[in-house]
C-alpha cells in the first residue's frame, strides 16, 4: 500500500456490491462516478455489517488512475481539406517542349503550365529554384511536379512562389513541419501537408540551455561582449537551430523521409526564443520599458537561417503579444480553444517561462512569469525529462517515510517482465514527490525536511538537508536519487510564482479564481500532472477537479493548427491582437503575491480548502 | 460651531493577549507578570477601539560584560555588567516591564553554564524575563533547551525562532509551559508563515509573540515600520496568523548605527556624542511604539526613561 493506508493513493480501491454493511471515512481519491459505480477505498472503509465485496484486477485500477492525467489526444477542430484549406500546394504539370517555332523561355513555358492547373498567372521563384529549372525540365521529359506557395500571412491574397520543382510523380506527400522552441524544451511535428496527419513527433532539451536556463540568462549572454564570447547573438542562434535540425532530423528518419522535403515550418515560442532564433538582438526584452524587435515577423527562407528543411520553404513564426507573452501563447490560445466559448477560462502555458491568459470568447488578458525549469525536470539536482527511466510518480508512506515510486518503463524490459531502474525525476515525479512530502509530514509547510521522524531517507547530504527516493542499488546508475533542500525551494518559487501570476491577474480584472469555469493547463509537461497533486503543493487553484483539462503542449497544437491551415493561421494574428498584457513588474503586487504563495500550500490556507481537509484528516488520523 | 463626526473604523480582529511570566499562583516564581497586546484598533486610536495594555519595555542584560558595546552604554550602567544577577536587578530599579538575557558568543558556554546563569537572573529580579541565545541555530538549540527545563513553569520568552530553526525551541516551550519569539526578516508573509508552521507544532498561538525584525533610524526603520503596519492591519481585519503582539529590539539596532556606535571621525556638528546615542535609541524606539511594537528591547536606561514618557502620555488619552 503505497501510502500506508492512508487514502491517498487510491491502490486499494474495492467495489461494494452491497453497500449498506460499510462507512467509508474518506473518499477523496474516488470520483463520484466512482462512488455510484461502488468503489471504496479499503482502508477508508469501516464494514459495520455485512457487505460484499469485489476486488478489482491491479490493473485495472492502475489503468483508472493514469487517465485521470493523460492529455488529450490532438484531433483537429476540423475536417482537413488540404485544397480549402492548405497554402502549400503540389501541382503536376506538363510542359509543352521548346522548339524552333516555340522559344518560350523554360520560366514562361513553366509558368504557362502552372498557370493552366491551378490559376495562378503570376508565379515567382527565388533565384536557386531558377538555377535547376532547366535540368529538372529537360531530365523528366519536360513533366514536373511544382511546389507552390500560394499565400503567406502578410501576403494573403497570394505569393504564388515555386519553392521547388520535382520530377513528375516522385511524391505523393507534401511535408510541414510545426515546430515549438520552449526555453527548456523544443518539440516538433513532422506533418503531412496533404493529410493533415502527423507522422512524426520528437522533442529535446533545448541546446541554448547551457548558455543560461531561463530567458532573461539568454538574453544577456547574447548581448555581452567578450573576448570568449564575441557573438553570443550569433551562438544562441546556431544553438538552438542546431537543436531543431536534430528533431528534424529525428522525424524524417521516423518518416523514412529527408528532411529537405520539408516546405514548410511554422514556429512558436516565447519572444526572446523567436529573437534569438531569427537572430534579432533581443536586449531591448530585458530593459524597460520591454519592447521587442519585432512582434509579428514575417516569413523568412529556411536558408538563411540554417534550418535544414528545404532552403526556400518559408519558415513562418507566429505573432507573439508583447515581450513576456511570446507566439507560444498566441499559438496556445488557439491550440487550447479557448477562445471558442463564452465560459471564463484560464488557460495556464507551464514552462521555464509561466504564461497565463484570463478571458473567454470576447475578452483575453494576459501575463508572464519566470517560473524557472524545475518542473521540467532541469535545474534540480537528480532531474531528468519524461524518458525512459524517469519517476513519474512517488508516494510516501505516512507511518515509514517509504517512499515508493512509479517509472516510465522501458518497453523492452517490460515486455520481459523486468522493472525499469530510475534514473532520476521528471516534473510530474517533482510534484508528486514534494505533495507527497507534504502531506504526509517530511517537510513542513515551509519545506524544511522533519529530521525529527528520524527515518534513514531523510538525511543531511553535500548540500543540506537531503530526502532519498532511492538508493543507489536500485537505481540505473547506482547512485541514490534524491531531492535536496535546494531542490525543493526551486520547486516551491516555480510552483509559487505561477500561482501568483494568474491571482494577479485575476485580482486585476475583479474575478475570484472560484468563479473560473475552465482550467486550461498546456506546457510541456502539462499532458502527465496529477491535478490532486499540483493543487496540494498550491501551483493550481484549489477548484474541482472535473474543471481542469489537461491540453500538453498547446504552442505547438497551436502551431500544428496553423501550419494546416490558414484560417487557424489568422486566427492566431488575432489572438496576439485581442490580448490585454499585464506587466507585471509594474508594482509590487506580484511580489506580494509570490511571497505569500512561496508556502505549502499558500500562507492563506482558505484558499485550499481541500488541502485543509486533507491535513487535518492526517492530523486526525496521527492523533489516534 | 459646526460637530465634526470623526469616522471610525470598526474592526474584526484583535491582537492575541498574551502573558509573559508566571506567579506563585501560576506554578512560577515571578513577582508579577506582565501582559502584552489585545488591541482593537490602531496605534493609540482610543477613541476608536480598545488598547488594554500598554507596550511593555523590556531591558536587556548580558550574561557578561558585553565586548562590543559603546562606552556610552558601559558607563551608563557601571559595574553590574560584570554580574548577570547584579544587571538585572539595575534594569529592574531602572523601570524595566521585563528584563531580557542574551547570552553573547563565547567560548563558556554550556549547558550548565545556560542553567546557572539563568538560575541567578531568576533570583535576583521578580521580573518576568525574555532569554536569547547567541544567535546561531545549533548554539541557540544547544542553550535555550536547558535554559527551558531550568526555568519550567516560569513562562520565559524563548528566542529566537526562525523559520529554518524553530522545531526544537518551540518544541523546549511546549514541554517547559514558555513562550516563543518568531522572528522573520520584515516581511508580513513570511511572518505569517513562521507563527503558522510554530502552531503546526500545537503550540497555542497565546505563547507567541513575533518578532518582525526593524532596523535602526537610518538604516531601513520605515521599511520595518511598514511591516508593522500591514502585519497590524491584516491583524484587525481578522488574519489569525498575524494576531500576535509584536517584540522589537531597537536597542540593539540604534547601538550598532555609526551615529550611536562612535565618536570618531563624524561631524562636530553631531554634538555631544552621549547625548546623540540616546537619542537614536528613543527615536527609533518611539517610531516603532507608533507602528504597533507591544514588546521594546532597549538596551540604555536614559532612553527607557523617555521612552516610558512617550507611552505614558500616549495611554493617558
Amino acid at each position: 500500500m503505497p501510502c500506508g493506508g492512508q487514502g491517498r493513493c487510491g491502490r486499494c480501491a474495492v467495489i461494494v456490491q452491497d453497500g449498506t454493511g460499510v462507512r467509508r471515512r474518506s473518499t477523496l481519491r474516488l470520483t463520484s462516478d466512482d462512488l455510484d459505480a461502488g468503489y471504496a477505498l479499503a482502508c477508508q472503509t469501516v464494514v459495520e455489517g455485512d457487505a460484499v465485496v469485489t476486488i478489482p484486477p491491479q490493473e485495472k485500477i492502475e489503468r483508472r488512475l493514469v487517465t485521470d492525467k493523460t492529455a488529450t489526444q490532438v484531433t483537429l477542430p476540423f475536417i482537413y481539406d488540404p485544397v480549402q484549406h492548405q497554402p502549400m500546394h503540389l501541382v503536376p504539370v506538363e510542359l509543352d517542349p521548346p522548339d524552333m517555332v516555340d522559344q518560350t523561355d523554360d520560366w514562361s513555358r513553366l509558368k504557362r503550365a502552372v498557370a493552366t492547373t491551378s490559376d495562378v498567372s503570376d508565379l515567382t521563384a527565388d533565384l536557386p529554384t531558377l538555377r535547376r529549372l532547366g535540368t529538372v525540365l529537360r531530365e523528366h521529359n519536360w513533366g514536373a511536379t511544382a511546389v507552390v506557395e500560394m499565400d503567406t500571412w502578410d501576403r494573403p491574397n497570394g505569393s504564388h512562389r515555386l519553392v521547388d520543382l520535382l520530377p513528375p510523380g516522385s511524391t505523393d506527400h507534401l511535408w510541414g513541419a510545426a515546430v515549438d522552441i520552449g526555453t527548456t524544451t523544443v518539440s516538433l511535428y513532422l506533418v503531412d501537408l496533404l493529410t493533415g496527419e502527423i507522422a512524426a513527433k520528437a522533442a529535446e532539451y533545448n541546446g541554448q540551455i547551457k548558455r543560461g536556463e531561463d530567458v532573461i540568462s539568454r538574453i544577456i549572454y547574447a548581448s555581452s561582449r567578450s573576448s570568449r564570447n564575441s557573438d553570443g547573438l550569433g551562438e544562441l542562434g546556431s544553438l538552438v537551430v542546431g537543436t531543431i535540425n536534430e528533431l528534424l532530423e529525428r522525424a524524417a528518419r521516423r518518416a523514412k523521409i529527408s528532411s529537405s522535403e520539408v516546405y514548410k515550418m511554422t514556429v512558436a515560442g516565447n519572444s526572446t526564443m523567436i529573437h534569438l532564433f531569427l537572430g534579432l538582438p533581443p536586449s531591448s526584452i530585458r530593459l524597460e520599458p520591454f519592447v521587442t524587435a519585432i512582434n509579428h515577423p514575417p516569413p523568412v527562407r529556411a536558408g538563411e537561417l540554417g534550418v535544414n528543411v528545404h532552403p526556400q520553404a518559408s519558415v513562418d513564426c507566429l505573432p507573439g503579444v508583447a515581450s513576456y507573452v511570446g507566439a507560444d501563447i498566441s499559438a496556445g490560445v488557439i491550440g487550447s480553444r479557448m477562445c471558442d466559448s463564452s465560459a471564463l477560462t484560464l488557460f495556464l502555458d507551464v514552462g521555464t517561462n509561466g504564461e497565463m491568459v484570463l478571458g473567454d470568447c470576447d475578452w483575453l488578458i494576459s501575463c508572464a512569469c519566470s517560473a524557472g525549469p524545475a518542473f521540467e525536470g532541469a535545474g534540480v539536482r537528480d532531474g531528468m525529462r519524461a524518458t525512459v527511466g524517469a519517476i513519474e510518480e512517488v508516494w510516501v508512506n505516512s507511518e515509514t517515510y517509504e517512499p515508493t515510486y512509479r517509472v516510465i518503463p522501458n518497453p523492452k524490459l517490460e515486455a520481459r517482465g523486468d522493472p525499469t531502474p530510475p534514473r532520476g525525476l521528471c516534473g510530474s515525479g517533482l510534484i508528486s514527490l514534494l505533495s507527497e512530502m507534504f502531506i504526509t509530514g517530511v517537510i513542513d509547510k515551509g519545506g524544511h525536511p522533519n529530521f525529527d521522524l528520524g527515518s534513514p531517507h531523510i538525511r543531511q547530504g553535500e548540500h543540506g538537508p537531503e530526502y532519498v527516493i532511492a538508493w543507489g542499488d536500485q537505481t540505473e546508475h547506482g547512485r541514490d536519487i534524491v531531492i535536496t533542500k535546494v531542490d525543493i525551494d526551486n520547486l516551491v518559487r516555480a510552483k509559487a510564482a505561477i500561482y501568483a501570476g494568474f491571482t494577479v491577474l485575476a485580482q486585476s480584472v475583479g474575478v475570484d479564481l472560484s468563479m473560473v469555469e475552465r482550467v486550461l493547463v498546456g506546457g510541456s509537461f502539462g499532458q502527465y500532472i496529477n491535478v490532486e497533486k499540483a493543487v496540494q503543493i498550491g501551483l493550481l487553484p484549489d477548484l474541482p477537479w472535473e474543471r481542469f483539462i489537461f491540453l500538453g503542449n498547446t504552442a505547438l497544437q497551436g502551431a500544428l493548427l496553423a501550419v494546416l491551415n490558414r484560417e487557424y493561421r489568422q486566427q492566431v494574428s488575432e489572438a496576439a491582437q485581442l490580448m490585454t498584457y499585464l506587466e507585471l513588474s509594474a508594482d509590487n503586487t506580484f511580489y506580494d503575491a509570490f511571497t505569500s504563495a512561496l508556502f505549502l500550500p499558500h500562507t492563506d490556507l482558505t484558499q485550499f480548502p481541500s488541502v485543509a481537509e486533507v491535513l487535518a484528516d492526517r492530523e486526525g488520523q496521527s492523533v489516534t | 460651531m459646526p460637530t465634526i463626526e470623526v469616522p471610525k473604523e470598526k474592526w474584526s480582529g484583535k491582537v492575541r493577549e498574551i502573558t509573559l511570566g508566571a506567579t506563585a499562583a501560576d506554578g512560577g516564581t515571578r513577582a508579577k507578570t506582565v501582559t502584552v497586546g489585545g488591541e482593537t484598533t490602531l496605534p493609540y486610536l482610543h477613541f476608536e477601539g480598545d488598547i488594554p495594555h500598554p507596550p511593555a519595555i523590556a531591558i536587556e542584560v548580558q550574561d557578561r560584560k558585553p565586548a562590543d558595546w559603546s562606552p556610552v552604554l558601559l558607563e551608563a550602567w557601571g559595574d553590574v555588567t560584570e554580574d548577570p544577577a547584579a544587571w538585572a536587578k539595575a534594569a529592574e530599579e531602572a523601570g524595566a516591564d521585563v528584563v531580557m538575557l542574551r547570552f553573547s558568543l563565547h567560548d563558556d558556554l554550556s549547558a550548565e553554564y545556560a542553567r546557572e546563569t539563568l538560575r541567578v537572573v531568576l533570583d535576583a529580579t521578580g521580573l518576568p524575563l525574555i532569554v536569547f541565545g547567541p544567535g546561531q541555530a545549533e548554539l541557540d538549540n544547544d542553550l535555550l533547551v536547558p535554559v527551558a527545563e531550568e526555568g519550567k513553569g516560569e513562562k520565559l520568552v524563548l528566542g529566537v525562532c526562525e523559520d529554518k530553526n524553530y522545531r526544537t525551541i518551540v518544541a523546549a516551550a511546549l514541554a517547559h509551559g514558555h513562550l516563543v519569539d518568531a522572528r522573520c526578516p520584515m516581511d508580513v508573509n513570511l511572518s505569517k508563515q513562521l507563527n503558522i508552521l510554530i502552531s503546526d507544532m500545537n503550540l497555542p498561538l497565546e505563547r507567541v509573540v513575533m518578532d518582525p525584525t526593524t532596523g535602526a533610524l537610518g538604516y531601513g526603520m520605515e521599511y520595518g515600520y511598514s511591516v508593522m503596519e500591514r502585519l497590524r492591519l491584516a491583524a484587525l481585519q481578522g488574519d489569525g496568523m498575524t494576531q500576535q503582539p509584536m517584540l522589537v529590539t531597537p536597542g540593539e539596532e540604534a547601538w550598532r548605527a555609526k551615529e550611536a556606535r562612535t565618536e570618531e571621525g563624524v561631524p562636530e556638528a553631531w554634538g555631544d556624542w552621549a547625548e546623540r546615542a540616546v537619542n537614536w535609541e528613543t527615536l527609533t524606539a518611539s517610531a516603532l511604539v507608533e507602528s504597533g511594537a507591544d514588546i521594546l528591547v532597549l538596551r540604555h536606561p536614559e532612553s527607557v526613561k523617555r521612552v516610558r514618557a512617550m507611552i505614558d502620555a500616549l495611554m493617558s488619552n
